[in-house]
């Protein structure tokens, strides 16, 4: 089963990423099980590498979690309280189109599973914060994690209303713009470095979307010291990953 | 208290009552549970600001639909009507989430142990005997349109998981399915 070939399916790359993974916008974090302690680049740019360092608290905070999660499910004795309620996520269940009955095993799996979907949720934020040297989780935070990891792609619309409000609001270098990842639309993250470092190494994030994440990931450590240039290298490398 | 909610059905702890209508409030869960959740994921002098925590809500009622759109989609390709939890772990596993798959199986495995006797929806009860629960998790009504189906695949999830001991503990009421049976054996 699927289920079962965990392993391989991240190394057939059939998934951009996992949770349990780093962000894929850093090629290096990519394979969050096997954490390197060596950075096969130089950034040009020291918050970029300030913000690798402090991956390393993050990819321990989610496997402590993860771990947590599994000691927790097994001491679960009773299943008359749940963190949340369930009959309104049945009703959440049912505003999908189609969905006509739903069973009540199934909003059980699902207040467990959102409890997991926040925590983790709430990690990632938490790592946005420290990076920023903040000790308050606030909207832009969460905004930064689900524009980091793949697997929350899907709330990008979500998070992009946020952004338009906080903009306006004058926050500055909150990232992804729009939802394509198109060599125009890095332009304006490669900019962001030298401001913020909520985003790093922008190109990347145009390549973490390319199938191959692997092959790319291994190109690296011939790179020495590669000059970002913000329009030709995520096409390089989007290049070198397909070949 | 989660029951309690679960009861009145009213959003008590609505973060934006003054922006959304009765009727959306009801689109998300409790900001007071959120709250809660995301809290015990940070060490106990973390602060998360109000606009985080509904950044969250409105996100994981995001992640139910989108999971649970995936799931019923799957079920109407096999002519069944109701989603069961076998479902969600499939959509799951297919959007990204594999990592979530693994403590959700066992998790619902003791759901159906421990819920075995009794009609499938957690409603509220006193002191549910821990060990007397046999597995008879397809009492409820809403199985009965495609018990077939769902027998089908929950031997094959039964099959595959092998998380506990067979018993032979008797089954009382529901349909019969082919995976191996249990009563009330941990996991592991």
């Amino acid at each position: 089963m699927d289920q079962n070939q965990h392993d391989r399916l991240a190394q057939e790359a059939q998934y951009q990423s996992n949770p349990m993974m780093a962000p894929t916008i850093l090629p290096t974090q990519t394979y969050g099980h096997s954490l390197s302690s060596s950075y096969p680049r130089l950034h040009p740019y020291d918050p970029q590498a300030m913000y690798q360092l402090r991956q390393e608290p993050l990819q321990q905070q989610l496997t402590n979690f993860w771990a947590k999660k599994r000691q927790e499910i097994e001491e679960t004795t009773s299943f008359k309280t749940h963190s949340l309620p369930l009959a309104r996520i049945k009703k959440i269940m049912k505003g999908e189109e189609g969905v006509r009955m739903v069973s009540a095993e199934a909003s059980v799996v699902f207040a467990k599973a959102c409890e997991m979907f926040m925590m983790e949720l709430t990690i990632r934020a938490s790592g946005s914060a420290e990076e920023n040297q903040r000790k308050i989780i606030k909207k832009c935070d969460v905004a930064s994690a689900i524009s980091r990891t793949d697997v929350f792609d899907f709330l990008v619309d979500i998070v992009s209303g946020h952004n338009k409000i906080m903009e306006q609001q004058g926050f500055v270098g909150i990232p992804r713009i729009g939802t394509a990842l198109t060599p125009t639309e890095n332009v304006p993250y490669y900019q962001m470095p030298p401001h913020q470092s909520l985003v790093p190494g922008p190109p990347y994030g145009s390549s973490g979307m390319v199938v191959g994440m692997p092959v790319h990931y291994q190109n690296h450590p011939g790179l020495q010291t590669p000059t970002m240039g913000p329009t030709p290298n995520p096409q390089n490398s989007s290049r070198d990953s397909d070949s | 208290m989660a029951d309690s909610d679960n009861d009145s059905g009213g959003a008590h702890n609505a973060g934006k009552g003054s922006e959304m209508s009765p009727r959306e409030q009801d689109r998300f869960l409790p900001i007071a549970n959120v709250s809660r959740i995301m809290k015990k994921a940070l060490p106990a002098n973390a602060k998360i600001s109000k606009d985080a925590k509904e950044t969250v809500q409105e996100c994981v009622s995001e992640f139910i639909s989108f999971i649970t759109g995936e799931a019923s989609d799957k079920c109407q390709r096999e002519k069944r009507k109701t989603i069961n939890g076998d479902d969600l772990l499939w959509a799951m596993t297919t959007l990204g989430f594999e990592d979530y798959v693994e403590p959700l199986k066992g998790y619902l495995q003791r759901f159906r142990e421990m819920e075995g006797e009794k009609t499938v929806a957690a409603r509220d009860k006193d002191a549910p005997p821990p060990t007397n629960a046999t597995n008879s998790a397809y009492e409820s009504p809403s199985y009965a349109a495609a018990p077939g189906g769902i027998m089908m695949h929950q031997g094959h999830v039964y099959g595959s998981a092998g998380f506990h001991q067979v018993a032979g503990g008797a089954i009382k009421g529901g349909p019969v399915y082919p995976g191996p049976g249990s009563n009330a054996g941990r996991p592991r």
